[in-house]
């Protein structure tokens, strides 16, 4: 093994980053297929409806229209759901939201498409909609699913929060609540496919889970998963939502019936439609601390609305639940979670999975408890702050890798310069300026349940090194650190791998790319497979070069000794020798992070082998005449264990505190009225801050070259820095997500800074 | 989704005009396309015939003439915001350009255009009306000078006739006057105005004297808000002078408009807005 970390911690070029900047199409939507018939999805306008009569019989009439497909011609189980099996392909019988899919249109082009859409009818007979979880929870409501509207409650107690509280010196309770977001990536879902002369259906779609696509797409058809080859397009951003399947059901369906090339490529406004929201979160949070801020016990209540169907609600409550006490210990923790059906958009998995909403209540409730007890709120962070040792509210003991601290001191200087001289240089009386701080803990994977990865690396006889891996690289880069993780145990640059990804016939299952998950689980995979290969090599060095092991080096697609370099041998040499004795030159490498199941009644266990933590801090400047924010500053310290690429992580934070600020101020997607991104503002370039990334690395020994996570972790705080700093530039604070406009002025005409006068 | 249209590009104005005029209800101007296109991608206008005006070298013309500047309303906001003519005479329709949008859009969306759509937010409209703009509308049957708030028909609803062209319009010139545009909107850029406001004056030793002051986005169609005005004509304004006014503009506007949900912030936040761009005109020492 290289002695030395040559490709670790190295901002090496990105890869698929020429592909990109050439335009090649290598995206869904610009993959020319010949004869390729286009598809569209036929949806519900009815947010609750029995369909009492589907007709579709005139559209497949229509010329041009080469098929029409329903819930009759699945020949599969027509049903789907990352965690929770309860969402048809095509409506069985009944709808469940606005966009509830029903038919499947084939045909030769858009127009005929269209046509074909127009000619369908359905009957629906109206039911009860519910678009709240109070009201779906509500004694008497009508059941969305057989088995209640109830999706998951999720407890996590530790100790006696009852009894703590009332010791407690101050004791602050709030209700803090966040809209539907909607991800917003940029290239919205798209898809082809075609089938193979095997009869294999080959589906080329964009997405962050294509073996967990393979087996769905299967599972609808009722074929044999190897008789569904799904390869990841190149992949415009997820966030989340490209776990669930998108385009690909409809593209097998299609396949299936038809055997001929498809593609089906969303409108923004179908994706806004169709695809999955971030939770909205009702977050009911009662905390107390000591009179020196020393917290002694949390009570939450968190209701999640999942929307019509599950997706990955249960996550989503679970980890708001695990999550809810931030990054600091607490003894006594009595946290219920639910994730409720409603008649609203799918609520799935979104960039952090209920820990950015949770987040937001926690650190308001930080800032709420250091103003009772006249402490900074730097300081009331630091005293409770994780340690080794701590122990979380699921009981989990805290080994090493725990930055939070270091994280807070590292911006404890940047803090100290905006509260003494910055606030005070700047501003008037109409522009108020504020400083506040997030902090955030996250785990890594998936929650308490087995999550492993594969990855398979192979030698030829010509002496290349081909890496074969399943995790989908969606724009966050997880190829090109699982190549620099191959290229620094096997000495040879990463440019020089060939590299197969993401492709069910020729890659293993690596998992979803979601949680945060692929450097560490997929990257310890990639580490486990080249090790592997690195010994063999080394062995069957020694005995070319008659050298002991330990003063070999792998190098340059090589192996030299270190003692004297001029004798060296090439991987090719090394391959065809190895062959010729039947050792294997194709290995597997495997990990799964150890976890154990959280218990079902007191949520007590080790969801996570590992965490990521933060902390941002956020400079804002009020206009109080209007209520209009200006974020001037945003300095963010992420320990992430290891930064592999830099450069990367500093994209991530970048891009984290992007989206953070949109949802601090101003994303919210309004289910029935939103429809584009026309009426759905997302930040731009001139909304952003300055922003100082500062990576803090707190090695963790199970991790890649110690390396964690922070795709999601970096969006965690910045909502949280936001607020806090809007409250801090008030002196009165905002509990419900965006603060917008108009939240924002009336929190200053409270506050008295806004010397109204009444309109007659 | 798109729709069939037939599409034709006249070489000058007068083969515009005979197109608009044999076409009628079935002529479609393009400009800019920044408002048809998206509402033709929603599968508005199928079937309807597209006259592209936006190479017409009629329509470009920026000039002062006695006094007035003439302004074509194929100009883009690019070209507004950059004119070192209209920075002079036309101060808060020239801050009003350059923060239409974002650039992409300044770069080919028109002032005409911007006025046609007729939407309560347009940027563009307060700026024009502080500076009294009358509109110049040609038709193969002649043409037409009409005050602008008098296009400004309702919502979405101009008052321009089938086989009109709107080409110009005319200022009165606001040179050494002070001027400043101001936009409330969701966002820094590319985003829809929630409120906007432009004001001309001239500042002099008796006061305040010709206040102009035009609301965006807070009537059905922008409007001069002439109560303000005239509370503030004469004054050397104090900044409780500014709440006053502000507040006499909002009154006014929620009597045009109504009570409306939006209304709760918009009340306040004009009264804001007035005082915030107004600011700059308290003297120290008031």
């Amino acid at each position: 093994m290289g002695t030395e970390l040559e490709w670790i911690s190295r901002s090496v070029p990105r890869i698929g980053a020429l592909e990109r900047l050439r335009g090649m199409p290598i995206f869904g939507a610009d993959i020319q297929l010949e004869d390729c018939l286009v598809l569209r999805v036929f949806r519900s306008h009815r947010p609750h409806a029995k369909i009492m009569e589907l007709d579709v019989e005139e559209a497949r009439k229509l010329r041009g229209v080469e098929g029409v497909f329903t819930a009759r011609d699945i020949p599969g189980k027509n049903l789907m759901g990352l965690i929770t099996k309860d969402q048809p392909l095509l409506a069985q019988d009944r709808v469940r939201f606005v966009g509830d899919p029903v038919a499947l249109v084939a045909a030769r082009d858009e127009e005929s498409a269209q046509r074909g859409l127009e000619a369908i009818r359905v009957r629906y007979q109206e039911l009860p909609s519910i678009f709240s979880p109070e009201e779906a929870l509500a004694e008497g409501a009508v059941a969305i699913h057989d088995k209640g509207n109830l999706l998951h409650r999720r407890v996590v107690r530790k100790g006696d929060a009852a009894s703590a509280m009332e010791r407690a010196a101050v004791v602050v309770e709030r209700t803090y609540r966040t809209p539907h977001i909607e991800h917003t990536y940029l290239e919205p879902d798209a898809g082809v496919g075609y089938r193979e002369w095997d009869g294999t259906l080959v589906i080329l779609a964009s997405t962050q889970n294509p073996h967990y696509d393979q087996k769905e797409v299967a599972g609808l058809l009722g074929l044999q998963e190897e008789k569904v080859r799904v390869i990841q397009a190149a992949t415009g951003g997820g966030f989340g939502s490209k776990l669930d399947l998108t385009v690909q059901g409809f593209i097998g369906l299609a396949l299936y019936h038809l055997g001929r090339p498809v593609r089906l490529v969303f409108t923004r406004e179908e994706a806004y439609l169709a695809t999955p929201k971030r939770h909205p979160l009702t977050i009911w949070m009662r905390t107390g601390a000591d009179s020196k801020g020393k917290l002694l016990a949390l009570q939450a209540r968190i209701v999640c609305d999942t929307g019509a169907y599950s997706s990955y609600g249960v996550a989503v409550a679970t980890r708001a639940a695990i999550h809810a006490t931030g990054p600091y210990e607490v003894e006594n923790v009595e946290v219920e979670s639910l994730a409720v059906y409603t008649n609203n958009p799918i609520a799935g998995a979104m960039r952090g999975f209920g820990v950015p909403q949770v987040a937001f209540a926690h650190e308001s409730q930080m800032d709420l408890l250091a103003q009772e007890l006249g402490m900074d709120p730097l300081q009331i962070r630091l005293r409770n702050a994780f340690q080794e040792g701590s122990s979380t509210a699921t009981g989990q003991k805290l080994g090493s890798s725990v930055g939070i601290l270091e994280c807070l001191e590292a911006l404890e200087p940047h803090y100290r310069e905006a509260v003494s001289s910055w606030k005070g240089s700047g501003g008037s009386r109409y522009l108020r300026r504020g400083v506040g701080l997030g902090a955030m803990w996250y785990g890594i994977g998936n929650t308490g349940v087995q999550n492993p990865s594969t990855a398979r690396v192979e030698l030829d006889d010509d002496g290349r090194v081909t890496l074969y891996i399943g995790a989908a690289d969606m724009g966050q880069g997880s190829t090109t650190v699982l190549a620099q993780i191959a290229a620094q145990v096997l000495g040879m640059q990463p440019e020089r791998l060939r590299l197969v990804v993401a492709d069910t016939a020729r890659t293993s299952n690596a998992g979803a790319s979601s949680a945060s998950r692929q450097t560490y689980i997929s990257g310890n995979a990639v580490l486990e497979a080249c090790a592997k290969l690195a010994q063999v090599l080394l062995t069957e060095a020694s005995d070319m070069l008659r050298a002991p092991k330990h003063t070999l080096l792998l190098k340059g697609e090589g192996v030299a000794d270190s003692t004297d370099p001029q004798r060296s041998v090439s991987f090719m040499e090394l391959a065809q020798r190895a062959r010729k004795k039947n050792i294997p030159l194709s290995w597997q490498g495997y990990f799964d992070p150890e976890t154990t199941p959280l218990d079902p009644e007191t949520g007590q266990g080790i969801p996570y082998a590992t965490y990521a933590f933060a902390c941002q801090m956020a400079q804002v400047e009020v206009d109080v005449l209007t209520g209009r924010v200006r974020v001037r500053r945003v300095a963010a310290a992420h320990d992430v264990g290891r930064a592999v690429h830099p450069e990367a992580v500093k994209g991530q934070i970048l891009g984290g505190v992007a989206m953070g600020l949109g949802f601090a101020l101003m994303e919210e997607f309004v289910p029935g009225s939103t429809v584009s991104m026309k009426d759905y503002h997302i930040p731009t370039a001139a909304d952003m801050p300055e922003v100082v990334p500062i990576i803090v690395e707190a090695p963790e020994p199970t991790g890649p070259f110690g390396a964690k996570g922070v795709g999601e972790p970096a969006l965690i705080p910045t909502a949280p820095a936001i607020l806090n700093a809007i409250a801090d530039a008030l002196g009165e604070r905002i509990y419900q997500l965006p603060a917008n406009l108009e939240r924002v002025l009336e929190a200053c005409i409270r506050a008295g800074h806004f010397p109204s006068m009444e309109v007659k | 989704m798109r729709g069939t249209f037939a599409y034709h590009r006249p070489s000058d104005l007068d083969g515009a005009l005979e197109l608009m005029d044999e076409l009628g209800g079935q002529a479609l101007p393009l400009a800019g396309g920044t408002d048809l296109m998206v509402e033709m991608r929603e599968g508005k206008y199928r079937g309807y015939h597209l006259v592209d005006i936006s190479r017409l070298p009629e329509l470009k013309l920026l000039e002062l003439q006695d006094g007035e500047i003439h302004l074509g309303a194929g100009l883009t906001f690019t070209e507004i915001s950059g004119s070192e003519l209209l920075r002079l005479h036309a101060p808060a329709l020239v801050q009003a350009a350059s923060q239409i949008g974002s650039l992409q859009i300044r770069n080919v969306a028109t002032l005409g255009g911007n006025v046609v759509h007729c939407s309560p937010c347009a940027d563009s409209v307060p700026g024009l009306l502080v500076q009294d703009a009358r509109a110049i509308l040609r038709s193969l049957g002649g043409t037409r000078e009409v005050p602008l708030q008098e296009i400004l028909v309702g919502p979405y609803k101009s008052g321009i006739q089938a086989g009109e062209l709107l080409t110009c319009f005319c200022l009165r010139s606001a040179s050494g006057m002070w001027g400043a545009f101001h936009k409330l909107a969701r966002r820094s850029s590319l985003a829809i105005a929630r409120l906007s406001l432009a004001v001309l004056t001239r500042q002099g030793e008796e006061g305040l004297s010709d206040v102009r002051i035009a609301l965006g986005s807070g009537t059905p169609v922008p409007r001069r808000m002439v109560e303000a005005e005239e509370f503030l004509l004469g004054k050397a304004p104090r900044e409780k002078d500014l709440w006053e006014a502000g507040r006499v503009l909002a009154s006014k506007m929620v009597e045009v408009t109504g009570k409306r949900p939006s209304t709760v912030y918009k009340e306040k936040a004009a009264q804001g807005l007035l005082v915030q761009a107004m600011l700059p005109l308290v003297r120290h020492g008031n």
